[in-house]
């Protein structure tokens, strides 16, 4: 697993796209560890009783889509710290998944070397189904 | 049209409930849970994976990775119960991550319903909920934070 250092990076340095595509058993896995009773997650003819084609992923495992593909890209000394997203679009198994991080700003304070990235979901349909802002540290080129 | 503070003057909800913490139990972050869950969301990191070299690391053991709190199975608490509309989705979620979890860490969840309103906009009337969990190790340091909103609206609107 390689490094990548505050010095490589600069607004517009793009993370990714890295490409998930969720599939319906990595949805029951999940579900299954977080003990979610819902049924739009875990039944088809709960999820069509609300007017969606079948099941549709929680939020929370969006989240953990987008911040694997960010603690991924700051390798083992790099530290993701803060990760806001909102809900736009619902996501499905089987959906093809692009997941991107667009760094905005640098800077080095109180020792830390911050990026600031606006992130992004977007689906097979070119639609953002999360959009949000994430801040990662960075360690320095040795 | 009714504004939105007509209907958080007229909202049925349990007011009781908003700002206080409740306790949703502890978690023993384990080896098994750790890289079983790092390896599911396709982590390459030795510090999720890699028992030696995380014993060599700054922590001097395995780490979570920072969306293992969605695998923390927590308590159910109080829930403002929100009477509006006609379902309810996930509408954002904001994590911070202050410090890692680690393998044989104690941690301890409380949350809170810390805030509902009302937001009305061009497809009608959402009301939010906003619940804040925060996530303690044994030490009493506060390791992440997380606040969920959810909305409801009417989908016949």
């Amino acid at each position: 697993m390689s490094q990548v250092y505050f010095e490589d990076v600069e607004p517009g340095y793009e993370v990714g796209p890295v490409v998930k595509n969720p599939t319906r058993e990595q949805l029951d896995a999940f579900t299954t560890v977080w003990g979610s009773q819902t049924g739009r997650f875990t039944s088809d003819e709960a999820a069509q009783k609300e007017g969606f084609s079948g099941v549709i992923l929680p939020g929370n495992m969006s989240m953990a889509l987008l911040a694997q593909v960010l603690t991924e890209w700051a390798g083992p000394d790099g530290k993701l710290k803060r990760l806001e997203c909102d809900f736009r679009r619902y996501v499905q198994p089987g959906d093809t998944l692009n997941c991107v991080g667009l760094v905005t700003d640098t800077e080095t304070e109180d020792g830390e070397n911050r990026v600031v990235m606006d992130v992004y979901i977007e689906n097979q349909r070119g639609e953002r189904a999360l959009q949000g802002t994430a801040l990662a540290l960075l360690p320095n080129r040795p | 049209m009714p504004d939105a503070d007509d209907i958080m003057a007229n909202l049925d909800y349990n007011r009781d409930v908003v700002g206080v913490d409740y306790d949703v139990g502890t978690h023993e972050v384990t080896e098994e849970q750790v890289i079983g869950f790092a390896k599911a969301i396709g982590e390459t990191n030795p510090m999720y994976l890699d028992k030696e070299f995380a014993a060599k690391s700054l922590h001097g053991t395995l780490i979570a990775p920072p969306a293992y709190y969605t695998s923390i199975r927590l308590e159910s608490a109080p829930d403002a119960e929100v009477k509006f509309g006609t379902t309810g989705f996930n509408a954002s979620q904001h994590c911070e991550f202050y410090e890692p979890m680690k393998v044989g860490d104690t941690i301890s969840a409380k949350t809170q319903v810390s805030n509902v309103y009302a937001k009305t906009g061009r497809t009608g009337t959402m009301v939010f909920t906003v619940r804040r969990t925060t996530y303690t190790n044994q030490h009493g340091r506060d390791v992440m934070m997380v606040e969920s909103s959810m909305v409801r609206r009417d989908m016949n609107q």
